[in-house]
C-alpha cells in the first residue's frame, strides 16, 4: 500500500519585492532597420565575434570528436508503449565481431540510481508524485523509444547491427494514451505506486471567481488543445564519455545546456566523486530546453566507460531525437471567460490538463508545463478573479518536459483566443477589447491575481506600437476590399507578458530544490590587458561570446576583441545553471557586470594610487583610466594591468592580481511583447499563408539589439511550427507515427514570413544593468496570433469560430467552415 | 541510423546490371539517384542483399526529341528535366511540376526513372507518366519490352517490372495541337509529398472539349486516372459548371487514405477542388493556343 | 564490403577504401576529417549535410560514398582559406547575423552559393524557396535572407 502523496499547502505570498525606484519609460522607438550605436558597447548591434569559425566548419560539435581507441554506442529501444520484459538474450549481439559490450537494465540499476525528483514543499499549491526513471529499463518499459539495452562496438554501423541481434521476450501490456482517459478511474496505471495517473495537481485561486461570473453579461467557453511537439534542434543530443585511468577520472562531453548540473547528477547517480568528473559542453547545435536535463544516455555512457575503460561515443540520430528524447507542450485547456458587454473582463476559469508522458524529467519534472500555464494565463490583462487548475497526467508516451516557453504557450493560446471569442460575441473589435483590459506601464509594479510579481512592463504601449506598425485601420479597409474580390485576409493579435530568468526567489517559492536561480562570472585580467571571462551560463547560439564581451568592455573599458570567453567546462568555470528560460542576459549578464565592477574598482584604486589622485576622480574613457576632465592624466588599461598583475604596484592593503568573481542571485523580471499576424486563407482548401508579421518587444535594456531580433525571429519560426506544422501523433496502441523529418514538419524558409520588429526599452528596476530576458517570448505568442487571424479571415463565411486545436493544418482550417 | 550491410555491384552496362539483378532475385535493388532508397536504408526499413549501382552506365540519361514527343533516359536527373528547353516547349506541365519535386539538392541527384520505378503515388512523375500515356521501356533477361503507363503501376510501391528488369527510358508521345495543361498540388510545405495533386490536359475544338485527361496523385495506392470524369468532359463545352461536376466525379474515383498529414475525407475534397482548378487552367491555356 | 574510391575533395585527390554502406557524409567526416558537414536527419529533409558534387548541391546523407568514385566534391571547408579570409557569402552572414548555433550553417551557405550561381539577383521569394531544403531552428530565417541579399550585392559588385 503506497503512502498518499504529500500535500503541503502554504499561503501564497507575493514574492519579495526589491524597493527600487521605478525608472521612467525611455521614449518608445519603433525600429524597422537596425540603428547602429552611437554610445558604448552596451546596447550596440555589434557583429558576433564567434561567427567566422562556424561559417568555415571549424567547430567542436560532439559528432566530430575522435579520441584514440574510441568505440560507438547504439541503443535498443522499446517498440511497445507499455510492456514487461520477460527476458533479454544478448548472446548473438555479443558474438558479432566488432561488438565489445552489451549493457542491460538489470545490471545498470545496480550501479546507477534512477533519475528522480522530489518536490515536497512549495509556496505554490502543489500536489506532486515522484517516480523512478531508470537509465535502462528494468523489467518494464513505459513508452515507445525507452532504452532497453546499450551496445558498444567498433563503430555506429556495427553497434546498430548488434542492436538488431538482441532478442527480447516481450509481454505487451495495455497502454493508456489519451490523457483524459488516463484520468478515469480503473484504467491502466503508468506508475502503479501512484494509485492514479496524476503526477501533479494544483489549484490557483484569486479573488472571488464565482461572484465575478455571476455579474457577467456574457460567458464564453472553449476547449483549446495544443499539439504535442518537440524542440527538434538541428543537432540532436550526443555524448562522449572517457574514463582516463591516469587521472582516475572521467571526462564527459555532452551536447547539453547545463554542464554543471549534468556533472553533479552523474556523480550522484553513479556514486562517483564529483571532483573527478569533468563535463564539457562543446559547441552545441541548439537546445531550446530539450537539452536542459540529465539524460539516461549520459548516465549509461558514463557507467560504460568506467567498465570498458575506453572512450565511448553516442550521437543521437533524428529518429531517436523525435521519440527517445523529450516532447513538449501537450496541454488541453478548458477555459471560461466572463465579460461585460463593454468588454471588461470580470473573471477567468481555466483547467489545464498536461499530458506529460511516462516519466519524470530532471530537474524540472514535466509537471512544470501545466503548472506554469495555470499561473501565467491571465497574462497582461487586469483580471482580479480567477480559478486556474493544473493537472499533469502520465500516459504511455514519450516524456513531455520543457521547451521554449514552458506553459506560457498553452496559457497564451487559451487567453488570446478566448478573448477574441468574447470580442466576437459582444461585437467588439479584438484590438479594442485588448485596449480596454490590458495593463499600461504606470500600472506596474503589480502582483498578478495568480501571485506573480510583475516588476515593470509596457503592454498597452507595445500593443499600440504594433497596431501602428501593422497599420491596423488601413488593414481593415484592405480586408473589406479583398473580401469583395473573394479573397479572405485576416488579422490576429497576441499580447503577452513573459516571465524571464526564473530567478532565485522564484525557485525558493516553488520549493523545487533541483534548480537554483543564480549564475556566475569570473574575470581575470592578464598583464597585457587581455581579459579571460569564464561563466556558469552556457551559450549554444545566443551570442554570449559577443554580448558578454560587450558588457566587459563597457565595465572595464577594454575592447570587445580583448576578451577571451570560456564556458561549459566544469573544470574551468564557476558553478552555474546553464542557459534556458530566458535567463542568461539577466543572470549571466548581471554576474558579468558585477564582476566587471569589482575589476574596475580595483583598477581605479591602483591607478589612483599610482597617479596620486582619489579614486572618485577617475573615469573610464576611450580605453583609459582617466582623471575626470583632465585628458592628459591617464593610464591605459594595459598599464594598470601591468601594474596590478605583473609588477604588483598596488596599494598596501590590496593584493596583487586583477581578478574577480560574482555569483548573482538573479531576480525574475517580466518582459512583454505584442505579435500581430496578417494571413490569407484559401477557404476551399484551408491553405493559409502568413503575409505579414509584426513583433514589438520590451525586454528592458538590450545588450545587443541584433541578437534580440535574432532571438525573436527564431522564436517566431518555432511558434509558427507549433501553430501550423509540427505534431507528434500516436495510434491507439501508443505507437508513435512521427519518427522522421518527413512526418514531423519543421518550417522551412518558405513557410516563415518576413518580419518587422519594434522595440521599447523599459530599464528593469530589479536587475543589474536594467536587463530583462526575452529568448522564449517569440515562440509563445504566434499560435493565437495566427489562430485569431484565421478565425478573423473566415468570419464572413461561418461566423467567428474558435479553432480548438493545433496545428492548424489546411484540413483543420477547412473544417472551420465545412 | 546507419544502413545495414549489403553487397554492392557497380554496373558498367545495362546487361551487367540485369545479370547482377538476376543473380539475386527479390534481394537486389537498383541504386540510381538513391533519394528514396538511401533514407530507407538509413532507417533500416530496407535490407537489400545487394545494391546494383547504375550511375556509371553511359547513355541512359539523355533527354531527346522523338517524333514530336520526347524520350527521357532513366538516369535523367529531376533538375535536368526542370531546365530542359525541349521539355518546356513540348511538355510544360513537367517543367511546372518539377519545381515541386523535393528541393534543389534532391533534384540534382534523384532520377526520373528512379521516381517512376519507385512508384510513390504522391510523387509527381508517376502521375504525369500516367496522364501523358507514357510508354515505359524496360530491359531484362528476356530482352526489351514496352509497358504502357496504364499497366505499369500495379499496387502500392509496386510496378509491372520483373525482379531483374530495369526501366531504361520513358517515351512521352506528342500532344495534339490546342492542348493546354493544368497542374495543381497541395502539400504542407514546398517540396513535401502531395496531400493531393491533380494534373489535367484539355484539347479543344473551338469551345468544345475534344479530349481531356485527368490524373491524381496522393489519393490512392498508385497514381490514378479519372476515366469517369474524363468521359463527362469529352464533347462538351468548356465551362465552370462542367469543371465543377468533373471535379466531384474525380473525387469519387479517388481512393485516398488517412495518414499523419491529412484524412481520406479531406483528400477527397481536395481532389474535387484541384481538379476543377486544373481543368480551368488547362482550358484557358488550350484556348490561348 | 569495401570499394576503393578515387575522389577529389576541395581540390585535393584521395584514394580510399570505403565501406560500401557508408554514406558520403560519414565518409567525409570520419575518413577525411572534414567535420564541417553535419548530419541532421538521415532522410534528405534538413540539408545540414549539403555538399557540392560535380558542381551541384546534393544531400550527402542520402548518397553512398562508394557511389561518388571519380567525382569532385566541395565541402564548406573548400570555399575559403579559413576563418580569417572568408568568401563574400560568409562575410555577409557575419555582417547580418545569418547564424546562431551554426549547425545548419555550412549547408545553408553552400545552398546559398548554388542559388546565387544560378540566379545572381533573386527576389526575396526566390531566396525563400531556393533555400527551403535547408532547415534552421535558431534564426527563423530572417537574417539568413538578409545575409543572402547582401551576399548577392557583394558578388555582383565584385564582377
Amino acid at each position: 500500500m503506497s503512502p498518499p502523496a504529500l500535500r503541503i499547502r502554504c499561503a501564497r505570498q507575493a514574492m519579495a519585492a526589491r524597493s527600487l525606484p521605478f525608472s521612467p519609460l525611455i521614449a518608445a522607438r519603433p525600429q524597422k532597420e537596425f540603428e547602429m550605436p552611437t554610445a558604448g558597447p552596451f546596447g550596440a548591434a555589434v557583429k558576433r565575434v564567434e561567427d567566422p569559425r562556424f561559417l568555415v566548419g571549424q567547430t567542436s560539435f560532439v559528432e566530430g570528436m575522435v579520441l584514440p581507441n574510441m568505440l560507438s554506442v547504439a541503443f535498443l529501444r522499446s517498440p511497445y508503449a507499455h510492456a514487461k520484459i520477460r527476458s533479454i538474450d544478448v548472446s548473438k549481439a555479443l558474438a558479432l565481431p566488432g561488438v565489445v559490450r552489451v549493457l542491460t537494465g538489470e545490471e545498470a540499476i545496480k550501479r546507477c540510481k534512477p533519475i528522480r525528483v522530489e518536490w515536497k514543499e512549495s509556496k505554490f499549491e502543489v500536489d506532486f508524485k515522484p517516480c523512478d526513471y531508470p537509465a535502462i529499463a528494468v523489467e518494464r518499459t513505459r513508452h515507445v523509444g525507452e532504452i532497453v539495452a546499450a551496445v558498444v562496438a567498433e563503430n555506429r554501423y556495427l553497434a546498430e547491427d548488434g542492436v538488431e541481434l538482441i532478442e527480447v521476450e516481450w509481454e505487451p501490456l495495455p497502454a493508456v494514451v489519451d490523457p483524459e482517459k488516463a484520468l478515469e478511474k480503473g484504467g491502466t496505471l503508468v506508475h502503479e505506486e501512484w494509485g492514479d495517473n496524476v503526477m501533479l495537481h494544483s489549484h490557483i485561486r484569486g479573488g472571488d471567481v464565482e461572484g465575478a461570473f455571476r455579474q457577467a453579461d456574457v460567458v464564453v467557453k472553449g476547449r483549446f488543445a495544443m499539439n504535442r511537439h518537440c524542440a527538434a534542434p538541428m543537432e540532436g543530443r550526443a555524448v562522449v564519455a572517457n574514463y582516463d585511468a591516469a587521472q582516475n577520472g572521467m571526462t564527459v562531453w555532452t551536447s547539453t545546456q547545463m554542464p554543471h548540473m549534468v556533472r553533479t547528477k552523474i556523480a550522484e547517480a553513479l556514486d562517483y566523486p564529483e571532483h573527478r568528473i569533468r563535463v564539457i559542453g562543446p559547441d552545441v547545435g541548439g537546445g531550446f530546453g530539450l537539452k536542459c536535463h540529465i539524460f539516461p544516455e549520459e548516465l549509461a555512457l558514463s557507467l560504460l566507460t568506467l567498465d570498458v575503460k575506453r572512450p565511448l561515443k553516442w550521437v543521437e540520430d533524428r529518429r531517436e531525437n523525435l521519440y527517445g528524447s523529450y516532447h513538449a507542450k501537450d496541454d488541453i485547456c478548458y477555459a471560461e471567460l466572463a465579460v461585460k458587454n463593454d468588454g471588461t473582463i470580470l473573471g477567468l476559469k481555466t483547467k489545464f490538463i498536461g499530458d506529460v508522458g511516462a516519466y519524470t524529467s530532471y530537474p524540472w519534472t514535466p509537471s512544470f508545463e501545466p503548472l506554469q500555464a495555470a499561473m501565467a494565463v491571465p497574462g497582461p490583462y487586469k483580471i482580479h478573479h480567477v480559478h486556474c487548475e493544473a493537472l499533469a497526467v502520465a500516459t504511455n508516451k514519450t516524456t513531455s518536459s520543457v521547451y521554449r516557453g514552458v506553459g506560457l504557450p498553452a496559457a497564451q493560446y487559451t487567453m488570446e483566443h478566448i478573448l477574441d471569442l468574447a470580442a466576437a460575441k459582444i461585437g467588439m473589435d479584438p484590438a479594442e477589447i485588448r485596449r480596454k483590459n490590458i495593463m499600461k506601464s504606470s500600472d506596474f509594479p503589480v502582483t498578478s491575481v495568480t501571485g506573480l510579481y510583475y516588476d515593470s512592463a509596457t503592454p498597452l504601449e507595445s500593443l499600440d506600437m504594433a497596431l501602428e506598425m501593422i497599420k491596423y485601420p488601413e488593414f481593415r479597409k484592405e480586408q473589406e476590399a479583398a473580401r469583395k474580390q473573394g479573397k479572405y485576409l485576416g488579422i490576429g493579435i497576441s499580447a503577452m507578458i513573459e516571465m524571464t530568468t526564473f530567478g532565485f526567489e522564484y525557485w525558493r517559492a516553488a520549493g523545487l530544490k533541483s534548480v537554483t536561480g543564480y549564475d556566475s562570472a569570473h574575470l581575470r585580467v592578464d598583464p597585457n590587458g587581455g581579459v579571460t571571462l569564464t561563466v556558469g551560463t552556457f551559450n549554444h547560439g545566443q551570442g554570449h561570446p559577443t554580448a558578454y564581451a560587450q558588457l566587459v568592455a563597457d565595465g572595464i573599458g577594454c575592447k570587445i576583441e580583448d576578451v577571451t570567453f570560456i564556458q561549459g567546462d566544469t573544470q574551468m568555470t564557476p558553478y552555474g545553471w546553464g542557459t534556458w528560460g530566458s535567463r542568461s542576459a539577466v543572470a549571466g549578464g548581471g554576474a558579468v557586470i558585477k564582476a566587471s565592477e569589482k575589476i574596475r574598482e580595483k583598477m581605479f584604486r591602483v591607478a589612483a594610487n599610482l597617479m596620486e589622485v582619489s579614486a572618485q576622480d577617475l573615469e573610464l574613457k576611450d580605453g583609459k583610466v582617466q582623471v575626470k576632465g583632465v585628458p592628459g592624466k591617464s593610464m591605459t588599461i594595459r598599464e594598470v594591468a601591468q601594474a596590478t598583475v605583473y609588477t604588483a604596484d598596488v596599494p598596501d592593503d590590496d593584493e596583487p592580481g586583477l581578478e574577480a568573481s560574482y555569483y548573482y542571485k538573479a531576480p525574475t523580471p517580466y518582459a512583454n511583447s505584442t505579435h500581430i499576424a496578417v494571413v490569407e486563407v484559401d477557404p476551399e482548401t484551408g491553405y493559409t499563408k502568413i503575409l505579414r508579421y509584426v513583433v514589438t518587444e520590451d525586454c528592458g535594456r538590450m545588450i545587443n539589439p541584433m541578437i534580440v531580433d535574432g532571438q525573436i525571429a527564431g522564436g517566431v519560426a518555432q511558434g509558427i511550427g507549433q501553430a501550423m506544422f509540427e505534431h507528434h501523433q500516436f495510434d491507439e496502441s501508443g505507437q508513435i507515427l512521427t519518427t522522421s523529418l518527413m512526418d514531423y514538419l519543421i518550417p522551412s524558409c518558405a513557410d516563415v514570413p518576413p518580419m518587422q520588429f519594434g522595440h521599447l526599452e523599459t530599464p528593469c528596476p530589479i536587475s543589474v544593468g536594467g536587463i530583462k530576458g526575452m529568448g522564449e517570448g517569440g515562440a509563445v505568442a504566434p499560435p493565437p496570433a495566427i489562430a485569431n487571424a484565421i478565425a478573423d479571415a473566415l468570419a464572413p463565411l461561418a461566423g467567428w469560430k474558435p479553432i480548438g486545436r493545433l496545428p492548424m493544418s489546411p484540413e483543420v482550417v477547412r473544417r472551420q467552415i465545412a | 541510423m546507419k544502413p545495414p550491410a549489403f553487397d554492392y555491384v557497380c554496373a558498367r552496362s545495362l546487361d551487367e546490371a540485369i545479370d547482377a539483378l538476376g543473380r539475386r532475385p527479390g534481394e537486389a535493388k537498383i541504386l540510381a539517384g538513391g533519394q528514396s532508397l538511401t533514407p530507407m536504408l538509413n532507417f533500416r526499413l530496407a535490407h537489400p542483399g545487394m545494391l546494383v549501382d547504375i550511375n556509371r552506365i553511359p547513355g541512359i540519361d539523355a533527354i531527346r526529341d522523338d517524333d514530336g514527343g520526347v524520350r527521357i533516359g532513366t538516369l535523367a536527373r529531376h533538375r535536368a528535366i526542370e531546365v530542359s528547353d525541349s521539355i518546356r516547349k513540348k511538355f510544360p506541365i513537367l517543367t511546372a511540376a518539377a519545381a515541386h519535386v523535393g528541393h534543389l539538392a534532391i533534384r540534382n541527384r534523384g532520377t526520373f526513372g528512379g521516381s517512376i520505378a519507385h512508384a510513390d503515388p504522391a510523387a509527381e512523375w508517376p502521375m504525369l507518366a500516367l496522364l501523358l500515356d507514357a510508354q515505359i521501356e524496360a530491359k531484362g533477361p528476356q530482352g526489351a519490352r514496352t509497358i504502357p503507363a496504364r499497366e505499369f503501376f500495379t499496387t502500392f510501391l509496386t510496378t509491372a517490372l520483373g525482379d531483374a528488369e530495369i526501366l531504361t527510358e520513358v517515351k512521352l508521345p506528342a500532344l495534339p495541337a490546342k492542348t493546354g495543361w493544368g497542374f495543381e498540388e497541395l502539400s504542407r510545405r514546398p517540396g513535401d509529398f502531395a496531400l493531393a495533386a491533380v494534373a489535367a490536359i484539355v484539347t479543344l475544338d473551338g469551345k468544345t472539349i475534344k479530349d481531356a485527361r485527368i490524373s491524381m496523385g496522393g489519393v490512392g495506392g498508385t497514381p490514378l486516372r479519372a476515366p469517369g470524369a474524363e468521359a463527362l468532359l469529352r464533347g462538351k463545352p468548356a465551362d465552370a459548371a462542367l469543371f465543377e461536376q468533373a471535379g466531384k466525379k474525380a473525387a469519387e474515383e479517388s481512393d485516398p487514405s488517412n495518414d499523419v498529414h491529412a484524412t481520406a475525407d479531406y483528400r477527397r475534397h481536395l481532389v474535387s477542388v484541384l481538379t476543377r482548378r486544373a481543368l480551368t487552367s488547362a482550358a484557358e491555356k488550350a484556348a490561348q493556343g | 564490403m569495401k570499394k576503393t574510391i578515387q575522389i577529389t575533395v576541395n581540390g585535393k585527390s584521395y584514394s580510399r577504401d570505403a565501406d560500401t554502406r557508408q554514406v558520403l557524409a560519414d565518409f567525409l567526416r570520419d575518413e577525411l576529417r572534414l567535420t564541417g558537414t553535419h548530419i541532421g536527419c538521415g532522410t534528405g529533409s534538413c540539408g545540414a549535410c549539403t555538399v557540392v558534387l560535380d558542381g551541384r548541391t546534393v544531400k550527402s546523407c542520402c548518397i553512398l560514398a562508394a557511389d561518388v568514385d571519380g567525382q569532385e566534391i566541395t565541402t564548406i571547408e573548400g570555399i575559403s582559406t579559413g576563418a580569417q579570409q572568408l568568401h563574400p557569402i560568409q562575410e555577409a552572414f557575419v555582417e547580418f547575423q545569418g547564424l546562431q548555433c551554426g549547425y545548419c550553417t555550412p549547408g545553408m551557405v553552400l545552398s546559398a552559393m548554388q542559388l546565387l550561381k544560378e540566379n545572381p539577383n533573386p527576389s526575396e521569394d526566390e531566396i525563400r524557396h531556393g533555400i527551403s531544403g535547408n532547415l534552421c531552428r535558431c534564426t527563423g530565417y530572417h537574417f539568413i535572407v538578409k545575409s543572402i541579399q547582401e551576399a548577392a550585392k557583394r558578388l555582383q559588385a565584385s564582377k
